[in-house]
């Protein structure tokens, strides 16, 4: 299963995506609505650092996976069944929803988390 | 020589029709071949399009000037909240699963979808559902509250008349068919594509119906969920989404745009699907970037997801959860935009026909990049605040979903239209329609963005003169009427062409892939031979492929035996694995459809007797579907000339009867993950939020409950392991245990729920935990019922160690019972003792 040519690899990447977007949206509301940090703290406050460490991991996390099926892919070029298909494409959906995660995860960085 | 493979060639087709043919008369109501259920589709879509375009004529009108009184208030909004309605639920998703039902099978050179009698009862839940819907507005009595059915306005002290209700059961109704379509879709796609069609050849429209379904499968069922709640808040006065008994109408919301916001996807993508399909054709050479686009409608599938509170920036949500959708929002445009530059590269390097199907791609490039950079305006929380519920937002969604699904359905129908009648299109009257749409379309709803933009409020009925929108609305109502001159003539253009069209030539578009190796009209089993396929463009490897499939040269060209029959293949190589048997003609689609519809009708008339005589029909309806399978008589009898390599799909462990219950449990999944949703999000959001001191639920026989469950399942999966491997030996016996202990479950569970002090109708708290016990309940009680069935049938021999399928089929839907009894039991019951809620009141 976790052969970088295994069709699991095409949603694997936005499913890991999708955890970690529900993951910092609802520990944001909760958050806000128990126990919100002082709005005077700006953007430096636990939970936009706890968010940006989730982000960052997770991001690192997908490259990782791009990485590996991106190694397959190449060098599997020349096989004509389906795995450098696969390969390519995961390759692909992991890198660009790492760069989606790094992009949604920038606002942590600028916002207080609960105005 | 040639007159005598003729006469055999025709010979086989007469055999073959005889096998895969309607029933004469009435009897093709029984029909569950998937070219007439999609046309069947596709027919009801449009109908319902016309009533959505007239009701949508009727707002013009009455906006045309200002102060006007050609509808009231009233009237005014019945006739936009149905529009929206009529127009979402009952054409766009309709329409377009019915063309993926009716291409789908022929592209992937398969003779039918996987679950025939699905298809019909999808369409008849439809047709039906529509029908209720519908019928409101003839009475007087519709829905008349927005298309999104915000709560509290929708509930019964803001609105104490029946339009709610017909849009809660009614759409509820309409999306058993959705939902039963997108997961035969999915099944069929994935599993029974020809011989040789692996993942990497599958046609490119495939790839975006498998997303669309997939998308259906995970997106409708919030909305589901949500509609049952609101239904039960207004007509057993349970509480969710009122404030004062502890619910929240933001909840509403959020369920809603879970659905909602997808929901603009899953018409964008089968309509980008046909873009994609076209582009290529027209162009005269293969589509650039196949691996990018495919990697783009994976990304869209997910990202469409993540992008639901932007329909909610003026709330109240924290910034920083804002800006997640906003970026999400404007992200989304980087898979829309990789598709875009692959069309235009695909044009750029080939030598472009500009037929009639072109106008509409064209027309939908430029429509649709309009809509999409309004999108990505709109994205912006800021720019969102100042036109939020303004007539701007109402252009933009014109300009997505007319220029991103109308449009290129419309080029579909123009390009398919010889394989509906086997006759071409007017070219001359294709273009005036196409600019008669085109301008009378834009200038509706370009200049509908500035009328947004000077402050018009959308869902006013009328307004006064003098506020810089006179001009601006008399010129969008000429255009919604040139608009509509050019649907007519659209029409006209259709039924016309039926009898004076030009007869088309074998594959008129010289395209490349395999619906155009049928014959013109197609015939009710596609191809009589299947064949092999070695590239995604099969018609341009081999233009003889059609000649070679008529005349019975490649697979499954034997009919002798008078079964349906279908390749059964790996989901990911396109290897041929077993023989797919299909159901043939049945009326059980229709009657479960009727007893549905009783149900939801008895349920709008407050006749809950007749609903529960309903329920038992419908269940029954169902069981007796479920009999008539696998080696019953009117099925597939066990035959010593059957074939074994490969063998039949009920005689494997692997059938597309188990993938269709795993996708199946993906969407009742979906279900129970939003009512987690919505506990959790009471629990920690709403305002008012109160639970009782001590857990109305009594812990020990909950517990006892579960315990009895697991081993239910223990006993089963020991069975089906045995059976796995060839052992049968104690099968009846072991079936029968797992029912007696799953009974014992059940009834402790029921127990626990009739016992349980709850107050539904003053504490959402209650109101929620009834609704996960009676959920919970249903599972059990199903599982226990489906069980003992496969017991007497094992019993009859039906079912036993060359028959393993059934029992196999049904293991996932243990281990699902299992799964959301332990969740519920941890998140329900353990949690709220774990962070004192009850004692608290509160977390």
């Amino acid at each position: 299963m976790f052969r970088p040519c295994h069709p699991l690899h095409l949603v694997l990447g936005p499913m890991i995506w999708a955890g970690w977007f529900v993951a910092i949206y609802a520990s944001l509301s909760v958050v806000c609505s128990l126990i919100p940090p002082a709005t005077s703290q700006g953007a430096i406050t636990w939970i936009n650092g706890m968010l940006l460490v989730l982000t960052v991991l997770v991001a690192l996390l997908l490259v990782i996976l791009g990485w590996r099926c991106w190694r397959d892919a190449s060098a599997n070029t020349r096989v004509t069944c389906n795995r450098p298909f696969i390969s390519k494409v995961s390759a692909g959906v992991y890198l660009l929803t790492a760069f989606s995660t790094l992009m949604i995860g920038v606002p942590v960085v600028l916002l207080p988390p609960c105005i | 020589m040639t007159e005598h493979i003729n006469t055999d060639s025709e010979q086989l087709q007469q055999r073959l029709e005889k096998v895969w043919g309607n029933l004469p008369g009435w009897g093709t109501l029984a029909a569950v071949n998937h070219t007439s259920i999609g046309m069947r589709f596709m027919v009801t879509g449009m109908v319902f399009f016309l009533i959505g375009g007239l009701l949508a004529m009727l707002v013009r009108t009455q906006l045309a000037l200002p102060e006007q009184a050609i509808l009231g208030a009233g009237a005014y909004n019945q006739a936009f909240t149905m529009h929206g309605t009529v127009m979402m639920f009952l054409f766009a998703i309709p329409v377009l699963e019915g063309l993926a039902m009716y291409l789908v099978p022929k592209m992937i050179g398969a003779r039918d979808l996987v679950f025939p009698r699905i298809s019909a009862l999808g369409y008849y839940c439809y047709l039906f559902g529509g029908l209720i819907i519908v019928s409101s507005l003839l009475i007087g009595i519709a829905p008349d509250a927005g298309w999104f059915m915000y709560t509290p306005l929708n509930d019964a002290r803001f609105s104490p008349g029946r339009g709610p209700d017909f849009w809660l059961l009614g759409v509820t109704f309409v999306e058993i068919s959705a939902i039963s379509a997108g997961v035969e879709l999915v099944v069929s796609i994935l599993r029974s594509r020809t011989n040789g069609m692996s993942l990497g050849k599958m046609p490119i429209f495939c790839w975006y119906i498998l997303a669309m379904a997939l998308m259906i499968v995970f997106g409708f069922p919030p909305l589901v969920l949500a509609s049952i709640l609101l239904e039960l808040e207004r007509a057993a006065g349970w509480v969710f989404f009122a404030v004062e008994g502890g619910g929240d109408p933001l909840l509403w919301q959020h369920l809603f745009w879970m659905f909602g916001h997808p929901e603009v996807y899953i018409l964008f993508l089968p309509a980008a699907g046909i873009v994609s399909t076209l582009i290529p054709v027209f162009a005269g050479r293969p589509l650039v970037g196949y691996n990018w686009i495919v990697l783009a409608i994976i990304l869209t599938g997910f990202i469409s997801f993540g992008l639901w509170v932007h329909h909610m920036f003026t709330v109240g949500i924290p910034a920083l959860a804002q800006a997640f959708f906003s970026v999400a929002s404007m992200l989304v445009a980087v898979p829309t935009a990789i598709q875009v530059f692959a069309w235009l590269a695909t044009l750029w390097g080939g030598r472009v026909q500009y037929s009639l199907p072109m106008l509409w791609i064209f027309g939908f490039l430029v429509v649709f990049v309009c809509g999409g950079l309004t999108g990505v305006m709109l994205a912006l929380v800021p720019f969102n605040w100042q036109v939020h519920d303004t007539h701007f937002v109402v252009a933009h969604m014109h300009y997505v979903l007319v220029g991103g699904m109308l449009f290129p359905l419309i080029a579909g129908f123009y390009y398919w239209l010889p394989h509906f009648s086997g006759r071409m299109p007017s070219l001359t009257l294709g273009r005036w329609v196409f600019w008669l749409i085109f301008g009378g379309f834009n200038l509706t709803f370009l200049l509908m963005h500035l009328t947004g933009l000077r402050g018009m409020p959308r869902r006013i009925y009328t307004y006064e003169s003098g506020l810089g929108w006179d001009w601006l609305n008399l010129l969008s109502s000429l255009g919604s009427f040139v608009m509509a001159l050019g649907v007519a003539m659209l029409l006209v253009d259709f039924v016309l062409h039926f009898r004076f069209g030009r007869r088309a030539p074998a594959n008129p578009w010289r395209a490349d892939t395999l619906e155009w190796a049928t014959t013109m009209p197609a015939s009710s089993y596609n191809f009589a031979s299947l064949p092999d396929v070695h590239s995604r463009h099969p018609l341009w490897d081999n233009p003889q492929l059609p000649r070679s499939i008529a005349a019975g040269e490649h697979g499954l060209a034997d009919i002798d035996h008078i079964r349906r029959e279908t390749y059964g293949t790996d989901a990911v190589t396109g290897q041929v694995r077993e023989i797919f048997h299909l159901p043939s003609n049945s009326w059980l689609p229709l009657q479960g459809a009727v007893m549905i519809a009783l149900l939801c009708i008895s349920l709008l008339l407050q006749i809950y007797p007749l609903a529960l005589f309903a329920t038992i029909g419908a269940v029954f309806v169902l069981l007796r579907w479920s009999w008539h399978n696998g080696a019953h008589p009117r099925a597939n009898p066990l035959d010593e000339k059957e074939p074994v390599d490969p063998p039949l799909h009920s005689r494997t462990c692997n059938g597309p009867g188990l993938w269709g219950m795993v996708v199946t449990l993906m969407a009742n999944g979906t279900l129970y993950a939003s009512l987690l949703f919505g506990w959790l999000y009471l629990w920690t959001i709403a305002p008012q939020w109160s639970a009782p001191e001590d857990s109305p639920l009594a812990l020990y026989p909950l517990l006892g409950s579960g315990l009895m469950l697991s081993a239910a399942v223990l006993v089963y999966r020991t069975g089906t392991r045995r059976l796995r491997a060839g052992n049968a030996s104690q099968l009846q016996g072991r079936l029968w245990l797992a029912t007696a202990i799953g009974a014992g479950h059940f009834g402790l569970l029921l127990s626990v729920l009739l016992n349980a002090p709850l107050s539904p109708r003053s504490l959402a708290h209650d109101a929620v935990l009834m609704v996960m016990l009676i959920y919970l309940s249903a599972h059990s009680g199903l599982a226990v019922l489906l069980t003992a069935m496969q017991a007497v049938r094992v019993r009859i021999g039906y079912v036993g160690a060359r028959l393993p399928y059934e029992p196999l089929v049904l293991q996932p839907f243990w281990t699902y019972t299992l799964g959301i009894f332990w969740l519920g039991f941890a998140v329900f019951v353990l949690l709220p003792r774990t962070f004192g809620a009850f004692a608290a009141g509160g977390l």
